[in-house]
């Protein structure tokens, strides 16, 4: 048992893997100029798994982490002499290493990001998410009341099949485009092509660098519906008209949208200003004077460039705005992240560590040279 | 000793800000300019410096101010001045100029190429920026310059005193005297007495014409030509009137419109003209009495008053150059450092080095701060300032190292990498010493203050680690069996690199703090942040290696040089990318430069590394 505690927590495994972590951030690094910021975070450091050049299979960012992780915690749990007063230095900075790793592997998992649009004078209570998408299916029978249906993103694999007890029929995912364009078919459909994939198709594109200009495509049969609604459907990010079927008498509507959350409160704009430097095309300020409506009681925020509005987990930043002949909107980024606090946390403690450490040690490390103090 | 040299250095220090307590001069003249009112001067250098290269006509022995009057008040001849400096055969090419040695064109031979090239103008204007080559970068550039400097030639033409009236009669009604040249703004306003004369000279037939009628004609003539200048509002030299909220300055142009203006307009108006009069005439008496005027104006603004002492110390700072003065000491400081040990390690020598290199750090010092004052932010916020505040962090660790060991080591760092930096910093100074404005995202002093100053101190240091890694390879090779200066060199080399760890580690987690306020999350693996991250990592990767007994010594002191390459790359080669939030410096150029830089760290690194590893061997044989 100590053997393997020695080798778990040896210092050579985190040279490795630090060494190892070092070739992902260049890798991941240099990648973006070519595939962009999110997909090769997702590539390289959010991966377990990194496919190099798409053939070789390396230890991705995730697990490289997961190791280090490991390899710290035994390290400080059960290194005798890094529990001495001598070392309190050298032992506050790995604590605080650790919550850092902590908080990151938190936000990873747990964190959300995505963003408002408020027009001024209108009020919303919806945050879309930036990355994910959701397939969203409509039971419109009842004209006072509208059956939602919402598959998200993870399931939305090719070969995955979807079924609900809403839904009276069965859906498989034939395809799943990152980015995509409808083009017109020059050529009559097969005739298990139904709705818009009747004229037209989904082409494939490459992904752009930015992900938030993707427009993800899904490509899917809807089977076991008894009828002669049997066949392939298509839906793309932004459909002007949406795509509608009877299945058994009944009316569906089919759309596929950024994952939508929904807010326990709502904000409502009241004014939208941007502030530029005289004479200039720089922007000196955004700011949104917001109106946060929780249980019908409205209080007044100003939301600010790196003054952001905090609630209930959530926090909003100004991203952004549109400028429109009815108007201004502004654009909030929403994020939800539990693991927050812990990199304020952590730096305090590393730190007050490395301070420790330097005022202990430093009186020693810069010495006279010898030969001048002869 | 000691108290000698702090003496001197302090009675320099306060006799500095009284060499710029001097009277109001035309350089001090407030424009507003990209976001900012700075003295005329500043803008005229940095005009020069985007058309020529340089701030000034050294050739010539024309300052930037001078050029930009004399190009006002003699627009043939200022067109015909070499002011464009071309650099790219491509361009030239296609521009039909000649291909010389100097590559500098004057206006009218650019402007011949440009008119007939209109369509692939346009054409380049509508691509987007990242898909535009080099040479159709150039082009465009080299045309909206033609554009500005077109513009800044007539910004003034409505003041300045163009127009003679030689016809005694109409010389009395127009308030002057035969002979003398009016300008355009002065003709407008006493237009109203000749408006009789004027209805009359329409309606007589051509060979009734008297003599003061047919000059009336030719200055109607000259007054409507002129007056197509309008557009020329390049010179934002007018404070706006109190009731104008935006706080835009006015071109002179702008203010011919007839529009009302405020008593304290008109004065600087009045003195702008009286001032180019006086100068067309060389007359010394009328410009110093314009001054006068024109301070006047200025301090009998009601709202927005610029601060003519700040104006004053700006246009002082601009012609003081203190780090051109910096990097003169220096050198001094390395040539006398190189002279003591050429005669055995005189102590003399040393002394004089040592003194020196404080005289330099403090002109950097002096410089950084009268920025800092001027533009009222922390002191590094465009890729320019981070280099002259890292070259200012390298030359106090510098000291401080000398401090501690009295034996060159610190001088030797400090003159090099002193000068090294501001030589960079020269190279830089066309992206970033035009002290602009900061986009929005930047414009949070606290967080400027903190993370941007706190990890280019962790650049600085990281830097002397690795220079102190050079020495102590160096050292090896020269005396391997010195064991107690190459011990002391170790240590030293182990406490600079846990303070450079301090402080990049903490201005990286700064850094996620400040991206964790303003754009919602701590860490995005941006270029950026990765940089950082790899000089933090790569810092505790050395300790640990260090500490395992993985590396020697000289091991650790080649990981140390490696270091300043990578430091090289976060900083700069990330712009190469423009990806992510941060890239806001913009550079050109760079990437040889970084190419050449790494290749000569990684050759003089190994190599010595080898050398000094293969001696020590020896040794032991």
């Amino acid at each position: 048992m100590k053997q393997i505690i020695k080798i778990v927590s040896s210092p050579k495994i985190f040279v490795y893997t630090i060494i190892w972590l070092m070739v992902l951030v260049v890798l991941g690094t240099l990648a973006q100029r070519d595939i962009g910021l999110y997909a090769s975070q997702q590539k390289y450091f959010s991966a377990n798994i990194t496919w190099l050049g798409g053939i070789i299979p390396v230890p991705g960012g995730r697990i490289t982490m997961i190791i280090m992780l490991v390899n710290l915690t035994f390290m400080v749990l059960f290194k005798q002499n890094l529990w001495k007063i001598k070392k309190i230095g050298v032992l506050i900075m790995h604590i605080g290493a650790l919550l850092l790793l902590i908080g990151g592997g938190l936000t990873a998992i747990f964190s959300s990001e995505g963003n408002m649009v408020i027009e001024e004078g209108a009020q919303s209570n919806r945050v879309d998410d930036y990355h994910d998408m959701e397939l969203t299916i409509i039971n419109t029978s009842n004209e006072s009341l509208d059956k939602y249906t919402v598959f998200d993103q993870p399931i939305l694999g090719k070969g995955n099949i979807l079924s609900h007890e809403n839904l009276n029929f069965n859906i498989e995912i034939i395809s799943y485009l990152r980015n995509c364009e409808p083009l017109k078919r020059t050529a009559p459909a097969g005739i298990h092509y139904k709705g818009m994939l009747k004229n037209f198709m989904l082409r494939s594109l490459r992904p752009e660098k930015e992900n938030s200009r993707n427009r993800p495509g899904i490509t899917y049969r809807i089977t076991n519906s008894g009828s002669s609604s049997d066949g392939i459907y298509g839906l793309f990010l932004g459909q002007s008209v949406p795509q509608t079927a009877v299945i058994n008498n009944q009316n569906y509507e089919f759309i596929i949208r950024r994952k939508r959350t929904y807010l326990p409160f709502a904000i409502e704009l009241l004014d939208f200003k941007k502030v530029m430097h005289t004479g200039t095309g720089i922007a000196k300020s955004y700011s949104s004077e917001v109106n946060l409506i929780e249980n019908g009681i409205p209080r007044r925020v100003l939301i600010e460039m790196n003054e952001p509005l905090r609630h209930k987990g959530y926090t909003f930043f100004q991203s952004s705005f549109i400028e429109g002949p009815e108007g201004e909107a502004t654009v909030l980024a929403a994020v939800k992240n539990y693991g927050r606090s812990f990199p304020y946390i952590s730096s305090i403690i590393m730190s007050i560590g490395l301070l420790l450490h330097l005022l202990k040690n430093i009186p020693k490390l810069l010495q006279k040279n010898p030969r001048v103090a002869e | 000793m000691m108290k000698l040299y702090l003496r001197l250095f302090f009675s320099i220090f306060l006799l500095l800000p009284s060499l710029y307590g001097r009277d109001f001069e035309v350089r001090n003249f407030p424009i507003q300019d990209e976001g900012r009112i700075k003295p005329l001067d500043t803008y005229a250098r940095n005009q020069l410096l985007a058309f020529y290269g340089k701030r000034s006509l050294k050739h010539e022995n024309l300052s930037a101010i001078d050029w930009i009057f004399d190009l006002i008040l003699n627009p043939e001849k200022g067109g015909e001045k070499k002011v464009f400096n071309i650099r790219n055969p491509e361009v030239t090419a296609s521009l039909r100029l000649e291909w010389t040695n100097e590559h500098k064109y004057s206006f009218n031979e650019v402007i011949l190429g440009l008119k007939e090239q209109l369509e692939l103008v346009s054409e380049f204007y509508n691509k987007p920026d990242e898909s535009r080559t080099i040479f159709e970068k150039q082009f465009l550039e080299i045309y909206f310059n033609a554009l500005r400097f077109k513009e800044i030639t007539y910004s003034l033409s409505c003041l300045a005193p163009f127009i003679e009236v030689n016809d005694s009669l109409l010389a009395e009604k127009l308030n002057t005297s035969p002979g003398k040249a009016v300008s355009y703004a002065h003709l407008v306003k006493q237009f109203h007495t000749l408006t009789e004369m004027f209805l009359t000279v329409m309606n007589k037939p051509e060979e009734e014409l008297s003599q003061s009628d047919k000059e009336l004609n030719m200055i109607l003539l000259t007054l409507q030509h002129t007056s197509s200048d309008d557009y020329a509002q390049a010179l934002k030299l007018i404070p706006p009137s109190p009731l104008d909220e935006t706080g835009t300055w006015l071109s002179p142009w702008e203010l011919m419109d007839g529009r009302p203006r405020a008593p304290y307009q008109d004065k600087i108006l009045n003195a702008l003209e009286k001032y180019l009069s006086g100068r067309a005439l060389g007359d010394e008496n009328i410009m110093n009495s314009a001054l006068t005027d024109y301070e006047a104006g200025i301090s009998a603004i009601t709202i927005g008053k610029p601060d003519i002492n700040i104006l004053k110390k700006e246009t002082w700072v601009n012609k003081a150059n203190l780090f051109y003065i910096s990097v003169a000491f220096y050198l001094s400081a390395f040539i006398f450092l190189g002279l003591s040990w050429m005669f055995h390690q005189s102590k003399y020598l040393q002394r004089i080095s040592a003194g020196f290199l404080g005289l330099g750090l403090l002109y950097h010092t002096y410089g950084i701060c009268l920025r800092m004052f001027i533009m009222g932010r922390p002191p590094v916020s465009t890729l320019y300032e981070s280099v002259i505040f890292v070259g200012f962090v390298t030359v106090v660790c510098a000291v401080i190292i000398e401090y501690f060991r009295r034996d060159g080591l610190g001088l030797f760092v400090g003159a090099l990498s002193g000068a090294i930096f501001h030589y960079i910093g020269f190279g830089y100074a066309a992206d970033g010493d035009t002290l602009g404005m900061l986009v929005a995202v930047l414009n949070s002093n606290f967080w400027l203050a903190t993370h941007v100053t706190t990890i280019t101190l962790g650049y600085g240091v990281t830097v002397v680690a690795g220079f102190i890694g050079h020495l102590y390879l160096i050292q090896m090779i020269r005396n391997p069996k010195n064991n107690t200066l190459l011990k002391s060199i170790n240590k030293n080399m182990f406490g600079i690199t846990l303070i450079a760890l301090f402080f990049t580690l903490f201005g990286t987690i700064l850094g996620g703090i400040w991206a964790d306020q303003s754009w919602g999350r701590f860490w995005g693996w941006d270029p950026k942040e990765n940089g950082a991250l790899l000089i933090v990592m790569w810092h505790v990767m050395m300790i640990h290696m260090r500490i395992t007994g993985k590396v020697k010594p000289e091991g650790f002191a080649l990981g140390l040089i490696m270091n300043i390459i990578i430091v090289m790359m976060a900083w700069f080669g990330v712009n190469l990318l423009n990806v992510g939030l941060h890239s806001y410096g913009f550079t050109s150029g760079i990437a040889r430069n970084l190419f050449l830089f790494t290749a000569l760290e990684l050759i003089t690194g190994f190599g010595t590394y080898y050398w000094a590893q293969s001696r020590k061997g020896r040794l032991v044989v």
